[in-house]
């Protein structure tokens, strides 16, 4: 491992990614962001199916492009014998091996753990999956929202007498890449102390029920006197704190500690509504949640814009944001500054945007400049620099069908 | 450490944690869970804000108890200077430190980077905050929904001409807890090769803004033409994948690929469906979403019961969920079967369920049994162990307040 000149700090590990989609590609992708060394296995002859997902330009997906950037690409037959006799070789030459097919299919493949830690006593082999490794759904088909139905999540989203609603975005996939993630790196710092490399299953439905950081314990240790539900725009059990109408947007406001309550009522020119029984502890706010939801909207009702509102909770520091579109999120100064939201460039579909790299580290505060893969695009340069493969071997593989090549 | 010896991954390592309320206490509970030396500051006289959570009994939290299991509890007056001394000096002892507060607190305590690593170079240091320590928003104090409205998210989750929704659970708050113990646990195997520490800068708008698996590219990328909003209950992009209304439940069903929308038709007793022209190509059905809606939502209803539509979709392998409610989750055999959730036991509030540690390794299969601490309970044992105090100094520092203890 080159240690001197480090471009980041997973540089000199090899990973042998086995994913597809978002969660799985989310870990290796963070891996990527890091230095490290990854070989994406895609099963001939579509590869990962997410290729011909949206936006494409020319056959090629701005989405495969967000979740593999910095990735090589080996594409081959993994049913064929020579076809695994590569992976078998690749497995016992990296340090991790990550995949998210359903439970089974990879054993099936001839590469589950017990054959793979054989071969590679020092792997550390991740499985990600919707529900798990074992257990009685385990065996059960999922995607990210499947997840959050199981876990109670999804139930807590929505009016209270209303349908529950599923925020439109990959919260499960992309937080169960990022649980992997530390798994792995954990593994890794254990591995590096003991020479013993481990298997990490790590599932969607556990992602979500982890967001529970209040609900299952108020439940459980109320004796099911409370019953966490989704309640719409509002916390119930604090106060005030939630969603509120502004004139042309929304806003949320945080002002349930009393101190916090205090400040909102000095924002809005009512310092007397904060010792006003009503409203004079988070119980007492919470049994008027009404009154008080009205009375705030009325007070943004009253001031002349929206702007104005923000000036006023800002100068008094109450916790607020305006719930921004997408747009303005990809907008926004402090957004771009930070490099939250970051411009890649693909060969292929030029500039976009894509949400940046989440973690900033201080030894390396630039972003490393990754290319996403073309399907095989690096079956010569994996086999010849990891395997020893001659060139006309791999072409003769290619030949052969036994490894494959696409141009987008 | 010898192969197999030690109580979990992380074992060996010490954490000094001055993290409040959810998302520091996430990093440095899944330390503990891997079996760090976690040792938590509270600054008397209130302690973690944490503490205040419901449900309480007496003055035990067991909000505070779910998000601070195994971790050691050192309380001190942060205004007194031997009491800045001790932090320094546990500072020198630790291998990470982590922290939340808002940006700036900590170097007010004489704990900034600068100082810290001068103090021990080899420290990862981790700094949490709503927004980061830089960017024009740094400031802004910040809870963890007002970074989901800054990074679009929120603006994702609702009718689609409604208000949007307020998820009653903290997503954010964990998931950078997540992100962050990721970070350091990678910051931490770049040390043992270099013998270098580093300041980690995570952030919660970061961990929401990663969470737009599509929207920022196919903004971006169809130069603006898709417009990403909240949808309702169904995906913009991807269908069918929604929430269906069955005779007493809702049901998520995800079947946007061709092979899963074919299988629901055969569920549904209507193969036919499947090359309809209104609904043969995810585009199709796009267009035509209420009459699939509708179409779908008959089905359930035409069957005798909610679990028998489960069945019969279960039985084609269609991706499916019922949305269960949190009572629900908490008894399912699979979330129980896997410890998905866990009853623990705390020596105040007794028995209880809390979300089990997410993260499996395959050499530990046991999760430790952890307990929360009582306000400045490990005083003695940290003083006296770790920076060689004797136990009379210790009462001496505690009888005039420079460390302090509480009952709960």
């Amino acid at each position: 491992m080159s240690a001197a000149n480090p471009i980041h700090v997973l540089e000199g590990y090899k990973v042998l990614d086995f994913t597809q989609f978002v969660a799985g590609p989310t870990v290796t992708l963070m891996m990527a962001e890091m230095g490290a060394e990854v070989i994406k296995i895609e099963v001939a002859p579509a590869g990962d199916p997410s290729r011909i997902w949206p936006v494409q330009k020319d056959g090629r997906s701005g989405y495969f492009v967000q979740h593999n950037r910095g990735k090589q690409s080996l594409c081959l037959d993994a049913k064929s014998p020579e076809g695994l006799a590569i992976l078998k070789e690749l497995a016992s030459r990296v340090d991790v091996i990550v995949e998210n097919f359903a439970p089974g299919v990879i054993a099936r493949l001839g590469l589950g753990y017990d054959v793979v830690s054989k071969l590679n006593p020092r792997v550390v082999m991740c499985s990600v999956s919707a529900f798990g490794q074992d257990g009685p759904l385990a065996q059960e088909p999922g995607f990210d929202w499947s997840g959050a139905a199981y876990a109670g999540t999804l139930h807590m989203i929505g009016l209270p007498d209303g349908q529950p609603i599923v925020p439109t975005i990959a919260i499960g996939d992309v937080s169960t890449g990022v649980h992997a993630l530390g798994a792995v790196a954990c593994a890794l710092l254990y591995r590096e102390r003991t020479g013993k490399g481990q298997y990490v299953d790590c599932a969607l439905l556990d992602s979500y029920f982890h967001y529970h950081e209040a609900p299952v314990q108020l439940q459980s240790l109320s004796g099911g006197a409370i019953r966490p539900k989704r309640m719409g725009s509002h916390a119930t059990y604090t106060a005030p704190a939630g969603i509120f109408k502004g004139r042309d947007r929304y806003f949320v406001i945080f002002a349930q500690i009393d101190h916090l309550w205090a400040k909102l009522c000095a924002a809005m020119g009512r310092p007397e509504l904060t010792n006003d029984p009503r409203f004079a502890d988070n119980s007492a706010r919470v049994a008027h949640l009404d009154e008080l939801a009205a009375l705030i909207e009325g007070w943004i009702a009253s001031l002349p814009g929206d702007d104005a509102v923000m000036a006023a909770l800002r100068e008094h520091r109450v916790p607020f944001a305006p719930v921004l579109t997408l747009e303005e999120a990809m907008n926004h100064p402090h957004l771009r500054q930070r490099g939250t939201v970051r411009r890649v460039r693909d060969r292929m579909l030029g500039e976009f945007d894509v949400p940046g790299f989440p973690l900033r580290f201080s030894e390396f505060p630039r972003t490393l400049e990754l290319q996403a893969p073309t399907l095989g695009e690096h079956n010569e340069q994996v086999l010849a620099r990891h395997l020893g493969y001659a060139p006309a071997q791999v072409r003769a593989l290619e030949a052969k069908g036994v490894l494959h090549r696409g141009d987008r | 450490m010898n192969p197999g010896i030690g109580r979990h991954v992380l074992d060996g390592y010490r954490v000094l944690d001055f993290t409040q309320v959810v998302a520091g206490p996430t990093a440095t509970l899944m330390l503990a869970e891997m079996g760090a030396e976690v040792i938590k500051v509270e600054l008397a006289p209130a302690g973690d804000p944490g503490r205040l959570g419901p449900v309480r009994v007496g003055e035990r939290s067991g909000y505070f108890v779910q998000h601070n299991r195994g971790k050691k509890d050192v309380c001190v007056d942060p205004k007194n200077p031997e009491a800045r001394t001790i932090l320094r000096d546990l500072a020198a002892k630790a291998d990470v430190l982590v922290q939340n507060y808002a940006p700036g607190v900590i170097d007010r305590l004489g704990l900034d980077y600068e100082t810290v690593r001068a103090i021990n170079p080899k420290i990862v240091m981790c700094s949490m905050s709503a927004f980061g320590q830089t960017g024009p928003l740094a400031l802004e104090p910040g809870f963890d929904f007002l970074g989901a409205a800054y990074a679009g998210v929120t603006s994702m989750g609702g009718e689609k001409d409604g208000a949007p929704y307020f998820p009653m659970i903290a997503i954010g708050d964990v998931s950078t807890g997540v992100h962050a113990m990721g970070a350091i646990c990678a910051a931490l195997l770049y040390r043992e090769r270099t013998g270098r520490g580093q300041h980690l800068d995570v952030s919660l708008l970061d961990t929401y803004f990663h969470y737009h698996e599509a929207s920022i590219e196919t903004h971006t990328l169809s130069r603006g033409e898709v417009r990403p909003t909240r949808s309702g209950l169904h995906s913009w992009y991807a269908v069918p994948a929604g929430v269906f209304r069955g005779r007493d439940r809702y049901i998520i069903i995800i079947a946007p690929l061709q092979q899963h929308w074919q299988k629901l038709c055969a569920a549904m007793g209507q193969p036919e469906l499947a090359t309809d022209p209104r609904f043969a190509t995810n585009d199709d059905r796009l267009r035509n979403l209420d009459a699939l809606i509708e179409t779908i939502e008959s089905w359930i209803r035409s069957m005798p019961s909610d679990d028998d539509a489960i069945a019969a979709m279960r039985e084609q392998r269609v991706p499916m969920a019922p949305v269960l409610s949190v009572e629900e989750a908490v008894r399912h055999p699979h979330l129980r079967a896997r410890g998905t959730v866990r009853t623990i036991r705390d020596r105040i509030l007794g028995e209880f369920d809390v979300p089990g540690f997410a993260l499996r390794f395959s050499d530990f299969p046991e999760p430790l049994t952890l307990d929360a601490p009582l306000m400045g309970e490990h005083n003695r044992e940290v003083l006296t162990g770790l920076l060689g105090y004797s136990e009379e100094r210790v009462r001496e520092l505690e009888a005039r307040g420079v460390l302090r203890r509480g009952e709960s």
